[in-house]
């Protein structure tokens, strides 16, 4: 485990010592205020229900961006030949770098926490939808990260990273919206379980499903997975 | 006990492209042994393979007995690595970036310090300790990337190019560091620069096209390659004449003469000699008894002279084959 810990603190480090980490989080806090206010005096309800599913979709095109360096980065400056050759198994370089990830994704969701002050002040939200609700979106964000970090395993690269990773998680975002279109059950239930809105939006209703947890975790795994078995694959 | 490297037939190719062809040799422990090639002859390759970073298409590479292929993990314990393009993270300062290495290499928490200063000052990094290596020149980059490779004392040390882009007084300090590691260490050390090898390297590995030409002490070499001697002299005479009475001298092969500039009359010659004894001798008794001798020397074959017979030797040969 220490070679998880020093790879986890060694991107812990590269997060904050690069203007990246700072300009994610600024433009994830913009974004989720702006959502915030804007569904709040628009429908005039205390809830953080809209707000929940706008945050969603706008981590489809946020998580890309921290995910996109974790590998490409590391080819193109070289230094994965130094990963590679240092006592360490590719699932803990995998696993370090998740960590990271994941460590940055739950500050950009502990910082939205300023949004519920004025909810608080002024209305009187039930809090356990909002504790679902953040649940969720960090299980979906967890997901959208695994994926990202994938990708970025694949190229050299960081935008094409980038670039692979945005349609995939809006294509896995939005495929829930092609069950409409389906006659047969089976796609039907299939195009709905491997949507990613889908199962966020119970969360946002309050409902923690065992299944919907069981899904993001499963495509972390899987994505992980491969990431290790990739990385071994290339030497 | 094993040896700290030890290579048994070992090749890699790219796709349907051959890199390495059927490479073995060892290196002992406590020895430093110079992998000489050409650009594109397989060294940046077999290091990698030794590595660890990329897996052998066929062969065995083992390091202090653990086989690469199947305990990795094991042998990259024993190893310290610096690849040709040190592997450095330029947001990171310099004692951050060597901190990371050493948990990593699995050095216990209380005994970083120390190794830290150990490395920086064998690698001459006190003064930038706390800087960020996007700042460094490229001298001290290198020395960066040598100090990471130095942490935890491993039994096997392999650089690659590890005096590229350093001032000459940097070269020397470097130099010294492996001279003291290879002392109680196993050194693979690649290189273009020839007299470097002569000057620490045990023994030398001479690599083209993938292929080991020759492996040998570097004065093994330059005495298996004394066939080869020149002898060259300066001397005031016609060229003519001089040139027949050299071809006339037995053991004398070729002549060839060339005038020197801003001396008018003076030749310079250039004998090539087979590897009798007193070769010299009778040059010297022909030409100065008839004409003026100003200087003669028999010349050494350098190592970069044995390189270069190698290479090409290496290369008829796989001509020959095709």
């Amino acid at each position: 485990m220490s070679g998880v810990l020093a790879i986890y603190r060694k991107e812990m480090l590269s997060y904050f010592r690069s203007p990246i980490a700072y300009f994610v989080v600024a433009v994830f806090l913009l974004g989720t205020g702006y959502f915030f206010l804007y569904n709040i005096f628009m429908t005039g309800v205390g809830t953080m229900d809209e707000t929940f599913q706008s945050m969603g979709i706008f981590l489809m095109t946020v998580t890309p961006v921290i995910s996109m360096r974790l590998f490409s980065a590391e080819y193109s400056a070289k230094t994965m030949e130094l990963l590679m050759t240092l006592p360490l198994r590719p699932w803990q370089i995998v696993l370090g770098k998740f960590l990271g990830a994941a460590s940055m994704l739950l500050l950009m969701t502990a910082a939205t926490g300023v949004n519920l002050i004025p909810l608080y002040l002024y209305g009187n939200p039930e809090t356990k939808t909002i504790l679902s609700g953040y649940i969720g979106f960090i299980l979906l964000g967890l997901a959208c990260l695994s994926l990202g970090q994938l990708f970025s395993a694949l190229t050299q690269n960081q935008i094409v990273a980038a670039l692979i990773t945005v349609p995939v998680l809006l294509g896995l975002w939005f495929v829930g919206h092609v069950q409409s279109f389906q006659n047969s059950y089976a796609l039907r239930d299939f195009f709905g379980y491997i949507s990613l809105s889908l199962h966020f939006g119970d969360f946002i209703r309050g409902l923690v499903r065992s299944e919907a947890i069981v899904y993001y975790l499963v495509v972390c795994a899987i994505a992980l997975v491969l990431n290790s078995a990739y990385l071994q694959w290339r030497r | 006990m094993h040896p700290a490297v030890q290579l048994n037939s070992v090749s890699k190719r790219y796709g349907s492209r051959p890199i390495v062809h059927d490479l073995s040799f060892t290196v002992e422990r406590n020895e430093i042994v110079g992998f000489l090639g050409p650009n594109g002859a397989g060294k940046t390759t077999t290091m990698r393979m030794i590595a660890g970073f990329t897996t052998a298409s066929a062969g065995q590479v083992l390091v202090c007995g653990f086989d690469m292929a199947t305990q990795n993990h094991e042998a990259a314990r024993k190893l310290g690595y610096l690849p040709e393009q040190p592997p450095l993270y330029d947001t990171l300062e310099v004692s951050q970036y060597l901190r990371f290495v050493a948990a990593v290499k699995g050095l216990q928490k209380s005994e970083i310090p120390r190794e830290l200063d150990r490395v920086m000052s064998a690698c001459r990094l006190e003064t930038v300790v706390r800087r960020e290596i996007y700042k460094l020149s490229k001298g001290y980059r290198q020395r960066v990337g040598l100090a990471q490779a130095l942490l935890g004392s491993p039994d096997v040390l392999l650089l690659d190019e590890p005096t590229a882009g350093l001032d000459p007084g940097q070269i020397q300090e470097t130099r010294e560091v492996i001279r003291s590691f290879g002392a109680q260490h196993a050194v693979l050390l690649s290189t273009h620069i020839l007299p470097e090898v002569t000057m620490i390297c045990q023994r030398v590995a001479i690599i083209n096209n993938g292929r080991l030409l020759a492996i040998d002490s570097p004065a093994s070499l330059q005495q298996a390659s004394e066939d080869s001697n020149n002898v060259a002299l300066e001397v005031t005479a016609p060229a003519a004449e001089l040139e027949q009475e050299l071809r006339s001298l037995t053991g004398v092969l070729a002549v060839s003469t060339h005038p020197v500039p801003a001396r008018p009359g003076v030749l310079r010659v250039a004998c090539h000699v087979d590897g009798g004894e007193g070769a010299e001798a009778r040059i010297a008794r022909a030409v100065a008894s008839r004409w003026e001798l100003h200087r003669l020397e028999r010349q050494q074959p350098t190592l970069e002279n044995i390189f270069l017979r190698y290479v090409a030797q290496g290369e008829a040969k796989g001509k020959g084959q095709q």
